[in-house]
């Protein structure tokens, strides 16, 4: 019996077209949607060249260390390049500057150098701070070469040789190593959350499936259902055998999202496959237990049961970043006992912690809450369902 | 009026849908709609850094902090290293700066300690280390020739203190027109998927058999009924559009009072009307409830993403938008874009955003003229 039931709750589930579509079909759509949006998003948050122009007045081409700077920073060889240069008259740079050619120009006037932008930004930020830089720099060289004449003079020596404290001085301020020590983790691309949140989706819709198969079960449902429980069969064997096609289903669907989301849309879940797979298993088992649940505590029908998976769903995974990938961070600092209690934050973050953190504690910390979350759901299902008896129907 | 009133009635059963979307519009839209000060007078874009000391706060340590913190924004995360990973993870900071123990000591002795930083790799993160690597420099300079911390103090900050002038020409409202540009693009998403889904939903419960049956045998000729249901629809569109529009104004206040305000409102007046014939196509080509759900997530989801209601145009990739310029969604989002930056309105300038108008009628009269060809060709049913 138990196989019979089995495998002909297998088939239905797999001919019902709308469900096939929003446990299968749907989170593959809208992986590709997420790919071709976000793809680009991390690589044009990185600094890349920025277009200036520089006014070429005689004051500028007299002053040799904002010429040499602009000119290293200018050059395409160089690997901190960080300006692509153009050198020009004030009216031509203003044109430029409204047809947007360029963020800004830089004009030197009475020893004064001046740029001017359209708007404000991180570009021209970057460009004012680079002139103030250059600006400092002289005024050090200005500053200790007074001094180191100064020193000579008053030491007795009357014979300076000028040129060469200066040249020393400013070989001094190029040769100055800063030693930052990047201990980062390589692995900060924050827009796999989206796709983290893209499993815990699937996972969890999953729970339609276990609505569907649920109903199909219950006298008070559908016709079929009468007709189950008026059979002289062990209805655990029944409930559980449809239970465990829709799992199955459930997992064949997650199966093909990550074939999908790993070899065509590159997303990296760590290197940890056994533990992926752990995970993914637990969520779904999540999912499956809300389908339960929701299929046998609330008196309504398919329609109203299936309404109330999806929206706790969206609202689970809006809640862990799919909407909006901070507002996951915003949750877990300021409210973290609501994605604590989240079954599509346990899932994304059991992900996040597989890709970023090197330490399992975390990632087993959702494992078991998942869990702990599927049990108390199973176990109140079981309760309510067991010696159901119907006076009328 | 039997139609136009059956029309109405089912919309009101399926209200729920044009408040969810009407929630998501208000939900995303007021979000990014909170800083709210506009400047025509340059500021300087902080990064946001997280300082972790383990040395003393005095010297040049307390010195390089009051320097960092000047430049940027200093975010307060908890002190432990999980929860400043996660705040990277998530850019709520962009650059992590560690002075190790003793570093002011080390410094004074000329060692030139070696400082961990992490950072996040995006241009926030390259602004912050420009910021400490600028310091240090200047710093290490000073140190070989002044012996004396407070003397080497105020030459860091003397030099350091020496800014560049700053001119800025445009007059515009940047910060109010983006707001507008991010609303309005976001509504495209809640036009499209609200009135598709209401209008194809009602279309086809006039498409049930039974149903269909009884309208085609009643005196009523189905040129009044389909004029009826047109009206109806256009109805519809039109209170949806000045709904949008009101909640535009109370979002995003005085810039709408302008010149691009109002270009804000033609053409999302365009693309409201577009969007109804898309649903009417739709309505027609699909009856079967289910799948209606379905297609309208597709579409306006898809639309959505490819065209940059959602991540702003810029940084989608150039292949992503060679497909989305074969929709409507395209057209009207780019002119939203242009009007960001539009100062002067003359022929040339609103050249584009006229052409894009054009288009997206010429989309509303394909959607037009396919819906017809469809709704003849199902008429007769055996």
């Amino acid at each position: 019996m138990f196989r019979h039931n089995f495998k002909y709750a297998l088939k239905t589930l797999f001919r019902n077209k709308t469900l096939i579509f929003w446990t299968f079909a749907f989170p593959i759509i809208l992986g590709t949607f997420f790919n071709m949006a976000f793809s680009n998003i991390e690589s044009s948050e990185k600094l890349s060249i920025i277009d200036i122009a520089i006014i070429e007045n005689d004051e500028f081409k007299n002053n040799e260390i904002f010429k040499s700077v602009f000119e290293n920073l200018s050059d395409e060889n160089n690997k901190d390049r960080l300006f692509s240069t153009t050198y020009t008259s004030e009216d031509e740079a203003k044109q430029l500057l409204e047809n947007k050619d360029i963020i800004g120009y830089l004009k030197i006037e009475n020893n004064n150098p001046k740029v001017v932008f359209t708007t404000n930004g991180i570009d021209q930020t970057i460009f004012k701070y680079v002139t103030e830089e250059v600006t400092q720099t002289s005024e050090i060289i200005k500053n200790l070469s007074e001094e180191k004449i100064k020193q000579a003079i008053s030491s007795g020596n009357f014979n300076v040789n000028y040129e060469e404290i200066y040249n020393r001085i400013v070989e001094l301020t190029q040769n100055q190593d800063v030693e930052l020590n990047n201990i980062s983790n390589k692995k900060i691309s924050y827009t796999m959350i989206e796709f983290y949140t893209l499993i815990a989706m699937a996972c969890l819709y999953g729970g339609i499936l276990g609505v569907v198969a649920i109903n199909q079960n219950l006298a008070n449902m559908s016709s079929k259902g009468k007709r189950v429980s008026v059979a002289p069969t062990s209805k655990i064997k029944v409930i559980v055998s449809s239970v465990l096609a829709s799992y199955i289903t459930q997992l064949i669907g997650i199966a093909i999202l990550f074939v999908y989301t790993i070899f065509v849309l590159k997303v990296d879940y760590g290197d940890n496959l056994g533990l992926i797979i752990c995970l993914a298993m637990a969520g779904s088992l999540a999912g499956l237990s809300m389908g339960t649940f929701v299929g046998t505590v609330f008196k309504a029908n398919e329609n109203a049961k299936t309404g109330i998976i999806i929206s706790v769903t969206m609202l689970g995974c809006f809640l862990s970043g799919m909407m909006g990938i901070t507002m996951k961070y915003i949750v877990d600092k300021n409210m973290p006992i609501i994605n604590k209690l989240n079954p599509a934050s346990m899932i994304t973050d059991g992900f996040y912690s597989l890709y970023y953190y090197d330490t399992l504690d975390r990632y087993i910390f959702n494992i078991v809450s998942l869990l702990v979350f599927a049990f108390i759901l199973i176990t109140i299902s079981y309760i309510s369902i067991r010696r159901q008896k119907y006076d009328s129907i | 009026m039997t139609v136009f009133k059956a029309f109405w009635k089912i919309l009101n059963k399926n209200k729920f849908i044009i408040i969810m979307y009407t929630a998501f519009l208000i939900g995303f839209g007021g979000f990014n709609m909170q800083t709210s000060e506009n400047t025509t007078s340059y500021v300087a874009t902080k990064p946001d850094i997280l300082i972790v000391n383990y040395d003393e706060e005095k010297g040049i340590t307390k010195d390089l902090i009051r320097y960092i913190s000047d430049n940027s924004n200093i975010v307060d995360i908890a002190d432990n290293e999980e929860a400043r990973n996660d705040a990277l993870f998530y850019r709520d900071v962009n650059y992590i700066i560690y002075i190790p123990e003793n570093y002011n000591n080390d410094f004074m002795d000329g060692k030139n300690p070696k400082i961990d930083i992490k950072s996040t790799g995006d241009y926030q993160s390259s602004f912050a280390e420009m910021l400490v690597t600028r310091y240090v420099k200047v710093a290490n300079i000073y140190q070989r020739m002044v012996k004396d911390e407070d003397e080497l103090i105020n030459k860091i900050n003397d030099t350091l203190s020496k800014e560049t002038e700053v001119e800025i020409t445009s007059k515009l409202d940047t910060n109010g027109l983006s707001k507008a540009a991010f609303y309005y693009n976001f509504a495209s998403y809640s036009i499209l998927a609200a009135l598709v889904y209401v209008i194809a939903l009602i279309l086809s419960s006039f498409k049930n058999k039974n149903i269909h049956k009884r309208t085609t045998v009643s005196k009523t000729h189905y040129r009044t009924i389909n004029r009826q249901l047109l009206l109806s629809n256009c109805i519809l569109s039109i209170i949806l559009w000045l709904f949008y529009v009101v909640l535009s104004f109370i979002l995003i206040g005085k810039v709408m009072f302008s010149t691009q305000g109002l270009m804000y409102l033609l053409n999302s007046f365009v693309f409201t009307m577009c969007a109804t014939t898309m649903a009417l196509l739709i309505g027609n080509l699909v009856t079967n409830k289910d799948a209606i759900n379905g297609i309208v997530n597709v579409v306006a989801l898809g639309s959505s993403f490819l065209c940059g209601a959602f991540v702003p145009m810029e940084w989608l990739p150039d292949s992503v938008l060679k497909i989305a310029h074969l929709l409507p969604t395209y057209y009207y989002i780019s002119t939203n874009e242009t009007l960001k930056t539009l100062e002067e309105f003359n022929f040339e300038t609103l050249k584009p955003i006229i052409t894009n108008m054009a288009i997206i009628l010429g989309f509303a009269v394909l959607f037009m003229i396919l819906s017809n060809v469809v709704s003849k060709k199902k008429r007769k049913i055996a």
